[in-house]
């Protein structure tokens, strides 16, 4: 009877507190782990639920909204790679930003570009970033803009259909490949490229952007086209705005051209150069 | 055509299949609540309007007239309590007419259940009706759906149950109308302090078979305060792409007068009695 | 959304979208799985030149119901005993508290374990990047909370983070989170950011120039945010009964509690 009893009686607080030996070694690593091991719901289908709990397109009344980013564009030219974007964030139909970074920069040499899901690409870009340093300190020279490109690609790929939402350009320049261009999304797709616009203002970019481009742009006209492409698109696209943030990628690594707020950039581009004559501000 | 216009119905029950949110209506999230006592009967509402978790209306009036001696409290959609109880109150008056008598309460709850029934709850009307006639005081409940109570105590609303916790704790039979009056502004009180839906003012209602006395804002325990800065804004913050000041004879073009004369004018006279 | 997939985009479905709309249409789906409860409330952060304030009210709600008056929202990070004496980093989460509870626990223990390890105080910087991989480790099972994270930087600065529920985040000026984000944001653009203000004496047309915001002081930033919770209580029913306020400084964090609108 007693060795019944001992074997059914457990020590009154055995489950209390943390059981599982991972969750404790979890909260004691000061640095977060490398191995990549998401938490999960405990359910059949974790991707299905949640999309039920996170997409706002398919459902306006979801209990979490999260922040989404929009127009990004970059293209190759004579100079280089242009890299330009706006900075707003969308959750539904909230302006949650408007001074959203949406230019990582990876390292001084490679940019990465945000649209989609913002936390997805602030992570994935910081950890690809990582990857490209540890590159760097294991072979001792610098990752190549496809490498890079395709350990993102890989990446992404390994959770495809878990819900990561990201269209991302990784631009850069190498010694040996020159200035180099490649798109990347969370489907997989990987295309290498001379000019890429992504996000929900796309369209309006391609628009300003297909019809002024040529390879022979000087680096003054191709920063005020891709400066006037976003401009098109936060103007078009109630899901753009904010600021325009300009880079320009050189052999001698990328150069930051500010984060210029549209408001007076488009009152300029109207009233000095008459475009935008859709818009009006006559009174009769 | 009377009445309501249904042509929208079918497209906006599609349009909603199709994930269209519905146009949210302003609803009373309310309390309200109603008791008899020795010389008459009290009815009380809080004033706050809500539309989802937004304040709507900060200070509304829930007390609707009926007749000089019957009042309506009432919950639900807003713009329901108010069409229902003025059409219910007209129609009383021209039944007052043509009766040549004074209006009865029993009147006034069975013209409503039987109004609201036939709209099998479309209309979201929730009423508490009360008043003094020559058969005595009587207090009612009338649901959306047209079902009715009699009671000598009652609440509805969305703070029902805080404001019935105070009457289930405190009323008695035989009250004064002080204790009646006290006993239905703290019950609105729980409801106001207690339910979400219902907040800022007491209005109260005494109706005695001599005269009505309507309290509005009888309780204001929700006074804001006073703000720490002041925003008012320098001439000129705002920018202005252009101006043009339009005056008042530029208006008048847009005016047409017409003289009218003759038998035009005067209408045609209404029939009355003598 | 952006529009990088195969998947439609909002800007293609603005609210009212019928094509896209459809696949979720006929019967509504039933998830038998929803482990989230929106607690309300309202949080807000200003960071200064010396100094960050956040703040938020103390109700928590559930439904039309009011669970408690008193459930404080702001959180002190690491410092030693019950206390947290010494802290100097402030957590506040609203939307889901036993979540916004669970996401305090385990930042509290990772800032004490970097003491211990390290024997220093972390960074905010630090702090902040840590809080944005524990929010994106459950990408797939979020924390529903809108998290702000305030603190003084290595230059001795006011520093405040904002985050989304999965982690995107971002260091800001000033940012209001929860049930009346939507009416004390745009007030904050406004009187923090001096947004849509310009020069009153500023020339007309291109010329008029836009007000620069600088930092502001401290009393003037506890007007603004006495201000803006009194008037969220006025026309939001689930902000109310108390604001709690903590005024990190390089001395320390004061905290003040003051009464607000119980209806």
């Amino acid at each position: 009877m007693d060795a019944l009893v001992s074997r059914y009686s457990r020590p009154a607080f055995q489950n209390e507190g943390y059981s599982k030996e991972d969750q404790q070694q979890a909260l004691q690593d000061v640095a977060p782990p490398l191995s990549l091991n998401f938490a999960l719901p405990p359910v059949a289908s974790a991707a299905s639920w949640l999309r039920a709990m996170t997409d706002d397109h398919s459902n306006p009344n979801v209990p979490i909204k999260i922040a989404h980013g929009t127009t990004t564009l970059a293209f190759r030219f004579k100079g280089g790679i242009i890299v330009a974007t706006d900075s707003r964030a969308t959750a539904g139909n909230w302006i949650a930003s408007q001074t959203v970074k949406k230019v990582i920069e990876i390292n001084p040499m490679l940019l990465g570009t945000m649209a989609g899901g913002a936390a997805d690409c602030q992570y994935w870009l910081a950890y690809l970033g990582m990857q490209c340093r540890l590159h760097e300190l294991r072979q001792k020279r610098r990752i190549s803009v496809a490498a890079a490109s395709k350990i993102l690609a890989n990446l992404v790929y390994s959770y495809k259909g878990m819900g990561l939402s990201m269209g991302t350009m990784c631009a850069g320049v190498t010694p040996t490949e020159g200035p180099a261009l490649y798109y990347i999304d969370s489907d997989g797709t990987r295309l290498a490229g001379n000019l890429f616009c992504v996000g929900s203002g796309q369209t309006f970019a391609y628009g300003v952007l297909d019809a002024e481009y040529k390879y022979e742009l000087e680096d003054e006209e191709a920063l005020e086209l891709g400066r006037r492409s976003i401009l098109a698109a936060t103007h078009r696209d109630a899901y753009s705005g904010g600021y325009i943030n300009l880079y320009h990628v050189k052999e001698s690594g990328w150069v930051k051209h500010g984060f210029t707020d549209t408001n007076p950039v488009f009152w300029e581009t109207k009233l000095k150069k008459g475009e935008f004559s859709n818009v009006t501000a006559n009174l009769d | 055509m009377p009445g309501f216009d249904f042509s929208n119905h079918n497209r906006n029950i599609a349009l909603h299949a199709r994930g269209v949110p519905l146009p949210k209506a302003t609803s009373t999230g309310t309390t309200i609540v109603g008791a008899l006592y020795n010389g008459g009967v009290v009815i009380a509402a809080d004033t706050r309007a809500t539309s989802g978790p937004i304040v709507a209306d900060k200070n509304c009036e829930k007390l609707h007239y009926i007749s000089p001696q019957i009042w309506c409290a009432g919950a639900g959609t807003a713009a329901d309590t108010e069409f229902t109880t003025a059409l219910i109150s007209s129609n009383l008056e021209l039944h007052a007419l043509s009766t040549g008598r004074k209006p009865r309460v029993v009147t006034v709850m069975t013209m409503l259940k039987q109004h609201l029934f036939r709209y099998q709850g479309h209309i979201g009307a929730y009423l508490v009706v009360a008043g003094c006639d020559p058969t005595g005081s009587h207090l009612f409940t009338v649901h959306a759906h047209g079902s009715t109570d009699k009671l000598p105590y009652v609440t509805m609303g969305s703070g029902s149950l805080a404001a019935m916790s105070v009457f289930e704790t405190q009323w008695k039979r035989d009250m004064t109308r002080d204790e009646a009056v006290k006993l239905c502004a703290d019950a609105i009180q729980a409801g106001i302090f207690n339910d979400l839906g219902s907040g800022s003012n007491v209005d109260v209602c005494v109706i005695t078979p001599e005269k009505t006395e309507l309290m509005r804002n009888y309780i204001t325990p929700n006074q804001r305060e006073k703000k720490m800065r002041d925003y008012k804004f320098a001439r000129g913050t705002t920018a202005v792409l252009n101006e043009k000041i339009i005056t008042k004879e530029e208006i008048s073009k847009y005016v047409v007068v017409e003289d009218v004369t003759g038998e035009q004018a005067v209408g045609e006279k209404m029939e009355v009695d003598q | 959304m952006a529009s990088i997939s195969s998947f439609a985009m909002p800007s293609e479905a603005p609210t009212y979208s019928f094509a896209a709309a459809q696949s979720a249409s006929g019967q509504p789906r039933q998830h038998g799985f929803y482990p989230y409860t929106d607690n309300g409330g309202s949080t807000l952060g200003i960071s200064g030149d010396s100094f960050t304030i956040l703040a938020g009210d103390t109700r928590s709600t559930s439904g039309y119901n009011i669970n408690t008056r008193y459930a404080p929202k702001l959180f002190k990070l690491g410092g030693s005993g019950p206390n947290h004496e010494g802290s100097k980093i402030v957590l506040s989460v609203v939307g889901f508290a036993a979540d916004g509870n669970a996401l305090q626990e385990r930042l509290d223990t990772i800032v004490k374990m970097y003491k211990y390890q390290h024997g220093k105080d972390i960074s905010v910087h630090a702090c902040a990047q840590r809080l944005s991989h524990i929010l994106y480790n459950k990408r797939f099972f979020p924390y529903y909370v809108h998290a702000i994270l305030g603190g003084i930087d290595e230059e001795g600065k006011g520093a405040l983070y904002s985050y989304d529920p999965v982690g995107s985040y971002e260091r800001e000026q000033c940012r209001a989170a929860g049930a009346a984000a939507s009416l004390i944001m745009p007030f904050l653009d406004n009187q923090v950011n001096l947004k849509n203000q310009y020069d009153p004496n500023s020339g007309p047309g291109l010329e008029k120039v836009q007000r620069v915001p600088k930092p502001l002081d401290r009393t003037t930033v506890e007007e603004i945010v006495r201000d803006a919770f009194t008037s969220a209580v006025e026309r939001h029913i689930e902000v109310g009964d108390g604001l709690q306020m903590m005024i990190i400084t390089k001395d320390g964090i004061e905290e003040v509690y003051t009464p607000l609108k119980q209806d």
